[in-house]
C-alpha cells in the first residue's frame, strides 16, 4: 500500500510548476496595464460633469463587483465569440489567453477605478486652489500638485488590488489555460489523481510567497514615496 | 454558430439559477456564523498582542491573503478525506469518507477562508475607536465585557459595516467555486443543465444575473442596515 | 491700483455678497472685519477666481476684467501678480518648505532653479524659518506652515497679497509669531487685504479697515475711525461684541 502523504510529490513539482508562472505573470502584466488605463477613463467619467458617463462607470463598477471571476471567465470565452460570430468574424481560434486577458482586464478596471476615484478625493481641494494661487495653470497643478500626492494614497490600495488580481488570476485554468495552476492539474492527472495534495501544497506555496514578495515590494514604494504625506488610511 | 440567444433556455437556466440560491446563502450564512465570532476574538488576540494567539493569527492570515481560494479548497478537500481515513480506521468508525456531503467541506473551506479576512476587518475597525472611549465606560463604572458590549462593539459595527459588506459580498461570489467539491449550487447546477445542449452563454447569462440581484440585495441590505447603526453619527453634525 | 466693484456672489439661494465694492491703493494695508457669514471669505476669493463671481468687475493697474466671464488667460495673468494665504495653509503636503516657495516660481513664472532657490531661501528667512528649508509640512506647527504659506506668497512679488483668516486655524500661542511675519512684511510696503479677527493687527497695523456685514460693506475708514467712532449701529454693535471694553476707549 501506498503512503498517504509522500513530500517527495512536492518537490518534484516545484521545478515543474516554477516555469508556468511565465503565463500566470502575463496574464496579471497585461491586465494590470490594460486594466489600469481603462479604470483611469472609468474615473474620470466618475468625477466628469457628464451625468449619463457617471452613472454608466458607476453602474458599471457594481456591476463587475457583483460577478464571481469564474463567471466573467466563462461568460467572456463564451461571449466574446458569439458576439463576434454575429459580425462574421471567426474568433473560435483566437489563444485561450486573450479571452482571460479580456475578462481580469476588465475584472481589474473596474476596481481600479474605485482605487483611482478614492485617491483623487482624498485630495483637498485646497491643494488645487494652493496650485493656481501660486500661478501654476491647472494643468501644471494635476501634474505636478494632484497626481504625486493621488499616487501615494493609492499605491497601497493598488497593491492590494494587484495581489487580489494575481489570486483571482488562478481560475484561469478553468477554461484550459495552462498557467500554473493548469499544470498543476495536468501534474495530477499524469498521476492517476494521487497526490494530488502534495502538488497544490506546493501551489499554495508558490502562490504565498510571491504573494508576500508582492506586498513587500509595495510597503517598500510606499516607504519611499510616502515623504511629506500625512497617515494614510487603507483597508 | 451565428445563432441568436435561446431565450427560452435562458429563462429556463434562470429558474435552475435560482433553486441554487438556497445553496448558496445556507453556506453564506453558515460562514459568517462562525467567522463572525472567531475573527472578532482573533482581533482582539491580535490588538491585545496576546502572545502565540497572535502569531499563530497572523501566519494564517498571511496564508488565506496569500493563496487563491481555489487552492484553499483543493488542498481542504484532498487532505481531509486522508485525515479522516487514518481516523476512521483507527477507531474503526464506519463511515465511508467519500460519502460526505458537499455542504460539510463548505461549511469549512469558507468559515476557514472568511474568518481570516474578517479578522483584518475587525483589527482595522477596532484601531479606529478611541481609547477614551473604553476607559469613559470604566470610569461610569461597567466591567470590560459590558464596556465592550454596550459601548465598543456598537462603535466598531458602523465602522466595521462597508467592510463586512464587502466581505459578505466576496464571500457569496467565492461559494461559485463550490463546483470544485460538487456542491450543488448556483454555479453547478446551471453548468449541468446547459451540458445538454450546449447553451452555455445563456447558462452564464442567467447565472450572472442571478449573482447580481443576490449582490445587489445584499449590498443594499447592508446599506440600510448601516445607516440605521449610524444614526448617532448624524445627530453629531 | 486694485478696485472690484458690484461683486455679487450666491450659494442657491444664499445670497452672500450683494453689490460690493472695495477700492486698494498701492502700499494699502486694508483689514476686512465682519461677523462670520459676512461674506468677507468670500469676497476676498472672488477677487482670486478661486469663487466665480455672479457679476462684478474687477480692475487692477490699468486693465478691468468681468468677475463672472474672464477667460482662463485673464484669470492666470491675475493670479500672476494676486498671491493668496489660505486659512489653513494649503502647503503641498508633498513637498518640502523650500519647494513650496519655489514651485510657483520655477514652474509658474520659468523663473530658473537656482535663481528661485535663492528667492525662497530670502523669503523664509524673512518669515523666520532659515532653518527649515528641507522640513515637511507636517513636520511643522500650524505657525511655522503659516509662515510658509507668507513665504510662499511673498517670494513671487506679487503687487497685492490676499490674507484669508491667516490666524484662525492656529492655537493661541501661535497667533502672534504670524502676525509678527505680516506686520513685517506690511512695514516694508506690501500691499494687501486681510480678512481676520485680529482686532489688534487692525489697529495697528491697517492703514484702511472695512466692515462687512450681510454681504455688504457698512462702513470703511482708518483704523482710527472705526474703532473709535463708528459712524453705522451695525458697526458699533458688531465691535461693542468682539472688543474687551477697556479696549476701545484705549484706542
Amino acid at each position: 500500500m501506498e503512503k498517504y502523504f509522500d513530500v517527495s510529490y512536492l518537490w518534484e513539482a516545484f521545478p515543474v510548476l516554477l516555469p508556468f508562472l511565465k503565463v500566470t505573470f502575463l496574464v496579471v502584466g497585461v491586465s494590470v496595464l490594460l486594466g489600469t488605463g481603462f479604470g483611469i477613463l472609468l474615473t474620470m467619467a466618475k468625477v466628469g460633469s457628464s451625468k449619463i458617463l457617471r452613472k454608466l462607470a458607476n453602474g458599471y463598477t457594481t456591476v463587475l463587483r457583483c460577478t464571481p471571476s469564474i463567471i466573467l471567465l466563462f461568460l467572456v470565452y463564451y461571449g466574446v465569440p458569439a458576439i463576434g460570430a454575429q459580425f462574421g468574424l471567426d474568433l473560435n481560434q483566437v489563444d485561450k489567453i486573450v479571452f482571460v486577458i479580456t475578462a481580469f482586464t476588465l475584472q481589474f478596471a473596474a476596481i481600479m477605478s474605485e482605487v483611482v476615484r478614492s485617491a483623487y478625493e482624498s485630495i483637498d481641494k485646497g491643494q488645487y486652489e494652493a496650485g493656481v494661487s501660486v500661478g501654476l495653470s491647472a494643468f501644471q497643478v494635476y501634474r505636478r500638485i494632484i497626481v504625486p500626492q493621488a499616487l501615494v494614497v493609492a499605491i497601497p490600495n493598488f497593491g492590494n488590488a494587484l495581489i487580489a488580481l494575481f489570486q483571482e488570476g488562478a481560475l484561469a485554468y478553468t477554461i484550459g489555460l495552462i498557467d500554473v495552476v493548469g499544470k498543476a492539474e495536468l501534474i495530477i492527472a499524469s498521476n492517476y489523481d494521487t497526490h494530488a495534495l502534495e502538488v497544490y501544497l506546493a501551489l499554495a506555496v508558490i502562490y504565498w510567497v510571491l504573494s508576500i514578495l508582492i506586498e513587500q515590494f509595495f510597503l517598500k514604494i510606499e516607504k519611499v514615496v510616502g515623504k511629506g504625506k500625512r497617515s494614510m488610511q487603507t483597508v | 454558430m451565428a445563432e441568436g440567444l435561446n431565450i427560452s433556455f435562458l429563462w429556463e437556466a434562470f429558474f435552475i439559477a435560482l433553486s441554487g440560491v438556497p445553496i448558496t446563502l445556507l453556506v453564506t450564512i453558515v460562514a459568517l456564523v462562525i467567522a463572525l465570532p472567531t475573527g472578532f476574538i482573533l482581533a482582539l488576540s491580535r490588538f491585545y498582542r496576546i502572545p502565540l494567539l497572535r502569531q499563530i493569527a497572523s501566519v494564517y492570515i498571511s496564508f488565506v491573503r496569500g493563496t487563491p481560494i481555489i487552492v484553499q479548497i483543493f488542498i481542504i478537500y484532498s487532505s481531509i478525506p486522508l485525515m479522516l481515513d487514518i481516523l476512521f480506521k483507527k477507531y474503526n468508525i464506519g463511515i465511508n469518507i467519500y460519502e460526505i456531503h458537499p455542504i460539510w467541506y463548505a461549511f469549512i473551506v469558507f468559515s476557514f477562508n472568511t474568518t481570516a479576512i474578517l479578522i483584518e476587518v475587525f483589527r482595522s475597525a477596532l484601531q479606529s475607536i478611541d481609547q477614551g472611549q473604553y476607559e469613559a465606560a470604566q470610569s461610569i463604572g461597567l466591567t470590560s465585557v459590558q464596556a465592550y458590549r454596550r459601548i465598543i462593539i456598537p462603535q466598531l459595527l458602523v465602522v466595521a459595516m462597508p467592510n463586512l459588506c464587502t466581505a459578505t459580498v466576496n464571500l457569496i461570489k467565492a461559494t461559485s467555486l463550490g463546483y470544485a467539491f460538487s456542491l450543488q449550487e448556483i454555479t453547478l447546477r446551471t453548468k449541468v443543465a446547459a451540458n445538454m445542449n450546449y447553451n452555455y452563454i445563456e447558462a452564464y447569462l442567467a447565472i450572472f444575473i442571478v449573482y447580481l440581484l443576490l449582490c445587489s440585495a445584499v449590498e443594499y441590505g447592508f446599506k440600510v442596515y448601516e445607516n440605521r447603526l449610524a444614526r448617532y453619527q448624524l445627530r453629531m453634525a | 491700483m486694485l478696485e472690484v466693484s458690484d461683486v455679487h456672489k450666491s450659494f442657491g439661494e444664499n445670497d452672500v455678497l450683494k453689490g460690493v465694492h472695495i477700492q486698494v491703493d498701492k502700499g494699502d494695508v486694508v483689514v476686512i472685519l465682519g461677523p462670520s457669514g459676512s461674506g468677507k471669505t468670500t469676497l476676498l476669493r472672488c477677487i482670486n477666481f478661486l469663487e466665480k463671481a455672479d457679476r462684478g468687475k474687477l480692475a487692477l493697474h490699468d486693465t478691468s476684467l468681468p468677475l463672472n466671464t474672464a477667460s482662463k488667460k485673464e484669470i492666470h495673468k491675475v493670479r500672476q501678480s494676486v498671491a493668496f494665504v489660505f486659512q489653513n495653509y494649503n502647503l503641498f503636503h508633498h513637498k518640502t518648505a523650500l519647494e513650496n516657495v519655489t514651485e510657483g516660481l520655477i514652474i509658474g513664472r520659468k523663473v530658473a532653479k537656482k535663481e528661485a532657490e535663492k528667492i525662497g531661501r530670502e523669503a523664509l528667512t524673512k518669515v523666520g524659518l532659515s532653518d527649515k528649508y528641507d522640513a515637511f509640512p507636517n513636520q511643522l506647527s500650524g505657525g511655522q506652515q503659516q509662515r510658509v504659506g507668507i513665504a510662499r506668497a511673498v517670494a513671487l512679488s506679487p503687487d497685492i497679497i490676499l490674507f484669508d483668516e491667516p490666524t484662525s486655524a492656529l492655537d493661541p500661542e501661535l497667533v502672534d509669531e504670524v502676525l509678527g511675519v505680516m506686520k513685517n512684511i506690511a512695514e516694508e510696503g506690501t500691499t494687501m487685504i486681510v480678512v481676520t479677527h485680529e482686532m489688534s493687527f487692525a489697529k495697528d497695523v491697517a492703514n484702511k479697515v472695512i466692515f462687512m456685514d450681510g454681504g455688504v460693506v457698512v462702513e470703511e475708514g482708518t483704523a482710527e475711525e472705526i474703532f473709535k467712532k463708528p459712524k453705522k449701529e451695525r458697526t458699533r454693535q458688531f465691535l461693542r461684541r468682539v472688543l474687551p471694553e477697556e479696549y476701545i476707549y484705549s484706542i
